[in-house]
């Protein structure tokens, strides 16, 4: 899938073509006006009945957002399930799965073994499974996907394996290039296609084992899924799931005309209602956070990279003391979030230790430790030097500008003056390395912890803000050397907060992380989606993980 | 006559090669001048994030990043002339059968919209002209004003408020009806999910045709032809129809034909309000995803659309201006004579 980011919520420069806010307005007011106008019994139910066939108790209508389509097709080679958008891809079956709670379950896996160095995964699969063209799906075919995705995998990582070989026909083992304790996370991701079927044409007409089958795909549009009748599992419950992709104004007038029953929408929508729609609140690891270079300022191969304010791990601890996550909630998301306080809130490898709560008190005494005074203005100085941030936001995205905005206001209350500033992505990458950028991430593995805060080895700095702990780094590979999945957990945590050192308040807080936006979505009343996993970043296809198990209540 | 026209179609042919390969050249190095870097834009932050340098090596490779533009150029090129437009990039699939599939869903779109604002707009500016100053002309003039001044698509959103919203007459959006499989599409509902955002485009494009179908009008209106058919007795519809129409086709013909640009163009904005999945939309895709190959390919398609269209006019003057057809007749002679074999 092209792993663009979300429109609304996360609209960046890759939203495509934006009607101007101004419009936006516009038509929200006159959505306003005529549901205010509406008798209570009016819902346009007709048009619903009109439109939509499958009137029967078990299909459903879903909107996501226009990015959310896979353009290059439903072929696990091209980002099908991963990437940007990390999901189960539903039309094939995959060797683990991600239980609620993000620990690692079962899928076509019975058993699983990693040699002591961590070089060889040994994985047994069950017998009873085949593919929808009727073939049985054996360790061959595990095997054929995992060395062809080696090759062609695009946004999805398998540059950690050297080869995948199947012993028998349910034996498959993975010999790595370096060890990757985090392996079974890629396997959650990955859906095994056919070797009997698979090639140039498969994105677009897969063949799979899981849930669902793909029946029709109208590109730009919509999917068609519908149960597999074989599938080995239980029986999904919604037979025919469509799903719609539209803009974020067009998929509220979906659900405003009644031809949707569940529709994604953003934090600016909440203040509305729909007759025969309640809001439906998914919590989520989908974070926004800021970076502080932690190195001085200076200027490498024509590009600047740090910066002399926030150099100064006093300076970085007083900022992260003087945001108040709670208010910025309230202002910018309408109360739909959560603090964040970590780049991997509630995951199995996270680090309770990074809570913190608001201080401003002890803000204002560490920057004046520090040597920025009060000045008569209000902005605190040091040496003739004001002290001054400027926080860029990639322009367009109104939730990251508000939370940028929110931010600014906040630490002018300790007196640093904080201006921002909007920015492309193609240039937003480089930008970071010397002033804080609001950021969003949020995956279903660990490896973005490590990618966010390990160094590099040419720089000998972290790629998206200049930092570095060695002590730090060395946990950290160490967690992706551990052959127990469960004893990386704690190594992952430690590379957070070892008692001493780590990237939390108390340590050398390299980013400061603000909130967790919640996933909001219409949902037509009678419709329940059953328990939700902490949605990852991206407002697309995570919501339908588990529709195989939604219901209808008694009437729709 | 056959052999003459054959001719200038052949020079014709040759021109709109030059054409295009300067209209892709314009394009391509333009597009390498943009800022958009293809990883940072195509894969999400969050994407890259989780993702070893060895990885995001690999996929610069595949975005031919570093690779210089002539080089890039010269590859695309290439395979052009020897008929192949190369592979979209986000799509994974030949551009061309990317293009074949949104056209398939555009013609209907721009095709009604063309004729739509070709025909009424014909209609109004006849009917203004020939009413100059009455209130009639008044009121065609004033509704032209207003939409050349209005963005299609905000007059998209408009009609997508009232009638698929407000009162839900029409689709709020898409090309066929949401979970119907495409066998049990019927052309009833194709036609009425292209209804709405053909109307937007073709409302737009009216006012253009009209006010300059309305000012040649005028201009025949005074005419002393229509005076000497006006002392006749002659009045009503069948004046401006025996006397004015075949004079007034051949600004409209032009404006017709070199209108396609413009429904191209507003068809971008128009199928992104209405979800409609079109070459618009395609190009969007591509020129935001810097898929080179899409873009270049939709460009190449478009701009001899547009090239076609203007031919197309010419060969139209031939046929609805006898005069014409005689000037080029005895240009024809004349050089026949002069210039000898």
């Amino acid at each position: 899938m092209r792993g663009r980011n979300h429109a609304g919520i996360d609209a960046g420069i890759r939203r495509r073509i934006r009607i101007s806010a101004a419009l936006c307005t516009v038509l929200c007011a006159g959505l306003l006006l005529t549901a205010g106008c509406k008798g209570k019994d009016d819902v346009p139910d007709s048009a619903a009945a009109g439109e939509n066939r499958n009137t029967a108790g078990d299909s459903v209508i879903v909107v996501m957002t226009a990015n959310s389509e896979p353009e290059s097709g439903f072929d696990p080679a091209y980002g099908w399930g991963a990437g940007e958008h990390v999901h189960e891809p539903l039309i094939q079956s995959t060797l683990t799965v991600t239980n609620p709670d993000l620990t690692i379950g079962y899928d076509l896996a019975e058993g699983m073994e990693v040699s002591e160095d961590g070089l060889l995964w040994t994985v047994t699969i069950r017998d009873d499974v085949s593919f929808t063209d009727g073939e049985k799906l054996t360790a061959g075919d595990v095997a054929f996907t995992y060395n062809t995705l080696r090759e062609t995998s695009s946004v999805n990582d398998f540059t950690m394996l050297r080869e995948a070989r199947a012993l028998d026909e349910t034996t498959v083992e993975f010999e790595m290039e370096r060890p990757f304790s985090i392996w079974p996370y890629t396997m959650a991701v990955t859906g095994i296609v056919p070797e009997h079927a698979y090639g140039p044409d498969y994105g677009s007409h897969p063949v799979g084992s899981g849930r669902y089958m793909l029946k029709q795909w109208d590109k730009g549009q919509q999917v068609i899924l519908e149960a597999n009748p074989d599938y080995y599992g239980e029986a999904p419950k919604m037979r025919r799931v469509t799903i719609l992709f539209m803009e974020e104004d067009a998929a509220f007038a979906a659900v405003k005309s009644g031809q949707a029953d569940l529709a994604y929408t953003a934090a600016a929508y909440t203040d509305q209602s729909v007759n025969g729609y309640s809001l439906l609140s998914c919590e989520t690891v989908d974070n926004r956070g800021f970076n502080l270079p932690a190195v001085g300022r200076k200027e490498q191969d024509g590009r600047i990279i740090g910066n002399d304010f926030t150099a100064d791990v006093r300076v970085r601890r007083a900022i992260s003391l003087a945001i108040d996550r709670e208010e910025m909630i309230e202002h910018v998301l309408n109360g739909y979030g959560s603090p964040a306080y970590s780049v991997c809130d509630k995951m199995p490898w996270y680090n309770a230790e990074a809570e913190a709560s608001s201080d401003r008190e002890e803000a204002a005494r560490l920057l004046d430790e520090a040597g920025w005074q009060m000045g008569a203005d209000g902005i605190r100085e040091k040496d003739g030097v004001q002290a001054e941030l400027t926080f860029l936001y990639p322009a367009g995205d109104s939730v990251r500008q508000a939370l940028a905005a929110d931010t600014a206001n906040q630490l002018q209350e300790v007196g640093i003056h904080a201006s921002i500033r909007g920015t492309g992505w193609d240039t937003a990458y480089d930008e970071a390395q010397a002033e804080p950028l609001i950021w969003g991430w949020g995956a279903h593995t660990p490896m973005e912890f490590y990618n966010i805060y390990h160094t590099m080895k040419d720089t000998g700095l972290a790629a998206y803000s200049p930092y570095g702990n060695e002590k730090l780094d060395a946990y950290m590979d160490e967690a992706l050397a551990c052959p127990d999945l469960e004893e990386s957990y704690e190594l992952w945590k430690k590379a957070q907060w070892d008692g001493e050192e780590g990237v939390t308040l108390r340590g050398d807080i390299p980013w400061v992380w603000l909130v967790n936006i919640d996933h909001l979505y219409w949902v037509r009343d009678g419709l329940h989606t059953a328990e939700q996993k902490l949605h990852p970043h991206g407002h697309g296809w995570s919501i339908v993980n588990n529709v195989d198990q939604w219901e209808w209540s008694a009437a729709k | 006559m056959g052999k003459k026209a054959g001719g200038y179609i052949v020079k014709n042919f040759i021109r709109m090669l030059t054409f295009l390969l300067a209209v892709s050249a314009a394009s391509f190095f333009l597009l390498s001048l943009s800022p958009i870097d293809p990883l940072k834009s195509n894969v999400g932050q969050a994407a890259l994030g989780t993702m070893s340098e060895e990885q995001i090596a690999r996929l610069e490779a595949y975005w031919g990043v570093g690779i210089p533009a002539g080089k890039r150029f010269l590859a695309w090129l290439s395979g052009v002339l020897r008929g192949d437009l190369g592979i979209s990039l986000l799509y994974r699939q030949p551009v061309l059968s990317v293009i074949r599939e949104k056209a398939a869903n555009s013609v209907w779109l721009m095709g009604a919209a063309w004729l739509f604002s070709g025909v009424l707009g014909v209609f109004l500016g006849t009917a203004a002209g020939a009413k100059k100053g009455k209130w009639q002309d008044k009121a065609i003039t004033a509704y032209c004003m207003i939409t050349a001044g209005t963005p299609a698509f905000w007059l998209a959103l408009l009609l997508l408020l009232v009638f698929a919203v407000q009162f839900p007459i029409f689709p709020i959006g898409f090309s066929v009806p949401v979970g119907v499989a495409v066998s049990e599409v019927t052309l009833s509902e194709r036609l009425s999910h292209a209804f709405l955002p053909a109307l937007a485009l073709g409302l737009t494009g009216v006012s253009n045709i009209a006010m300059h179908t309305r000012s040649k009008m005028i201009e025949i209106m005074e005419s002393e032809y229509v005076l000497y058919a006006r002392a006749r007795g002659e009045r009503g519809w069948p004046l401006i129809l025996g006397h004015g129409l075949r004079n007034l086709l051949l600004p409209v013909i032009t404006l017709q034909f070199g209108s396609i640009s413009e429904i191209f163009g507003g068809s971008v904005l128009v199928e992104e309000v209405f979800s409609y999945p079109g070459l618009g939309q395609a190009a969007i895709t591509a020129g935001l995803g810097s898929d080179v190959p899409l873009l270049l390919g939709i460009t190449l398609i478009s701009a001899a659309l547009v090239f076609l269209g203007n031919l197309t006019a010419d060969l139209l003057y031939l046929a609805v201006d006898p005069r014409m057809r005689r000037e080029r007749r005895k240009e024809a002679e004349r050089r026949n004579t002069h210039g000898g074999r």
